[in-house]
């Protein structure tokens, strides 16, 4: 049967039962806006973590009173370690620079300081394909042990703390997404099994004046993908309507800002609205499997 | 009696009980060929409607097989089942309308389960309404008309896709004198056209001094007259 009538016998009978039909949509609205809640969260916490993650090191700040000529040896012995991606040097006076820099204008305030008051360093980065927090801190102990060295910091726990959590908030996105099918295959079917139960007669009709299973479930399949990308689609334009709001209001310091948050990519929005499509029509499939009889 | 070969309809000791006791049908055997009009009679409750429910599949037989043009029913998978009832119009006795709809949606249900648009079927349906003298009421509502005027959507409705076997199952029952005359004439027209007609009636008048085979049902067995 051509799409074009399937269409308007599904329009047809989305009109006869409106109440329905748009209570249906609401619900798969609200569970999509759930999944999107979460989803936006997620993908930002994951911008966020990755962004520090790139910056993490491990500063190792050596004794002042070290030689110049032990540099080097420092250097290759951190540099032979396990899962170590890059190391650099930043000796007292390149610290004092920096220092300094911070101040900008109120340089003054640093006038008269001896410029090696600062313990030379390296700077360790860890290779991020291995990285993982105990990993950190076995490499930070293992140099805390060294004699010439005066003190590691690897002071970016919070950033193992910010991907443990965004781990927990992706488990809390998959978790939302099977809420979805079930919730969306439940509901939906729900529907269908009301209609079919109100047209029982007109379906029997249709069987015995030779209607193909396809045409009489087409209609309902057609109506569950509408109900199905509708509602997502409503629910993608209710959540970035709040997400804009919300940013209004926390978005203003240049923190935030700083953060780059954005809502969800365009090719995950497309996905959203085709997957909850189908998963509406698969829903309305099984369901009619059960009450047609097929 | 006829050929094998010709018989477009064909029972063989078919046998319906509807569970436990009650025999509707009892070793029946039959043969009707292509382009034969055959009147079906016996008393209330003799197993008319059962017999005809079986030849579109809507009722299965105990024992015996059925042929309905060339397709063992026995054997016709559920997707078969469009099939065959695209080329088995029925008129049901109890008309299997939809109410809420118009005369005109309800006869082209016919033609648009075979796929047709509306702007196909249209003309189609609209003289085939007209046959059955409801032009005036093509847009009505089927639960505004008389049980006649029913009736003979009914009758439209199983003749729309000009189906080569029409099963008409108490066809006149609500029609007056008149009426009755003119869907006798409608189904002996259709059979000249060429289709295989089986009507079953109890109204004696229709077959009384009729040429064609009458075939009569007593207590679920099948007697010629
Ligand atoms: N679904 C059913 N379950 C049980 N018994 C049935 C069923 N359908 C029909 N019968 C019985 O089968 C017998 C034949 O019924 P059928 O409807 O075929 O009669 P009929 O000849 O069409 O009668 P009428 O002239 O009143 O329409 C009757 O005794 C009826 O009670
Ligand atoms: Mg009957």
């Amino acid at each position: 049967m051509p799409l074009g009538i399937i269409l308007k016998r599904a329009i047809t009978d989305i009109k006869q039962n409106l109440v329905t039909h748009v209570m249906t949509t609401i619900v798969v609205a609200l569970t999509c806006l759930v999944f999107i809640f979460f989803s936006v969260f997620s993908i930002n916490l994951q911008r966020i973590a990755d962004r520090f993650g790139k910056e993490l090191a491990i500063v190792v700040y050596l004794k002042k009173e070290i030689p110049q000529d032990r540099i080097p040896s420092l250097y290759q012995k951190i540099l032979s370690m396990d899962g170590i991606e890059n190391v650099r040097f930043v000796s007292s006076e390149e610290a004092f620079k920096r220092l300094e820099g911070y101040f900008r204008d109120e340089r003054e305030v640093l006038e008269g300081v001896d410029p090696m008051f600062l313990p030379p360093s390296f700077e360790i980065q860890i290779n991020r394909a291995v990285y993982n927090p105990a990993r950190v801190r076995k490499i930070a102990s293992e140099l805390a042990k060294w004699t010439e060295v005066q003190k590691v910091q690897y002071g970016k726990e919070w950033v193992d703390r910010l991907e443990a959590f965004s781990k927990a908030v992706r488990a809390a996105v998959v978790a939302s997404a099977i809420l979805l099918l079930v919730m969306a295959a439940f509901v939906v079917s729900n529907t269908i099994k009301l209609t079919v139960y109100a047209r029982q007669d007109e379906i029997e009709i249709m069987r015995l004046v030779g209607a193909t299973n396809g045409f009489i479930q087409g209609p309902f399949l057609m109506a569950s993908f509408l109900q199905g990308i509708t509602g997502s689609a409503a629910a993608l334009i209710v959540g970035l309507f709040c997400y804009e709001y919300v940013l209004n209001i926390i978005g203003q310091t240049s923190l935030i800002r700083s953060l780059n948050l954005q809502f969800l990519p365009p090719a995950y929005m497309i996905a959203i609205v085709f997957v909850s499509g189908l998963f509406c029509m698969a829903g309305t499939a099984m369901a009619l499997r059960r009450f047609l009889r097929l | 009696m006829l050929s094998d070969e010709q018989a477009v309809i064909e029972l063989r000791e078919v046998e319906k009980k509807y569970a436990p006791d009650i025999v509707a049908l009892e070793g029946v055997d039959l043969a009707i060929s292509k382009g034969e009009f055959v009147f079906l009679t016996g008393p209330s409750g003799a197993g008319k409607s059962t017999l005809l429910r079986m030849l579109y599949k809507a009722e299965e037989p105990t024992k015996g097989s059925i042929m309905v043009d060339g397709m063992d029913l026995s054997g016709l998978s559920k997707s078969q089942i469009p099939q065959l009832r695209r080329k088995v119009g029925v008129i049901f006795q109890d008309f299997k309308l939809l109410f809420n709809k118009s005369v005109f949606e309800n006869v082209a249900l016919s033609l648009e389960v075979l796929g047709l648009k509306k702007e196909q079927l249209a003309s189609r349906v609209r003289q085939v309404v007209e046959g059955v003298g409801l032009a005036d009421k093509l847009h009505r509502k089927v639960v505004q008309l008389s049980g006649g005027e029913q009736q003979r959507v009914a009758i439209a409705r199983a003749v729309v896709n000009r189906p080569p076997i029409i099963l008409a199952d108490e066809p006149t029952g609500n029609l007056d004198r008149k009426r009755t005359k003119e869907v006798v004439a409608l189904m002996e027209e259709l059979n000249a056209r060429g289709a295989t007609i089986i009507f079953a009636t109890h109204d004696d008048a229709l077959f009384g001094n009729t040429h064609r085979r009458v075939l009569k049902l007593k207590n679920g067995k099948i007697e010629e007259m």
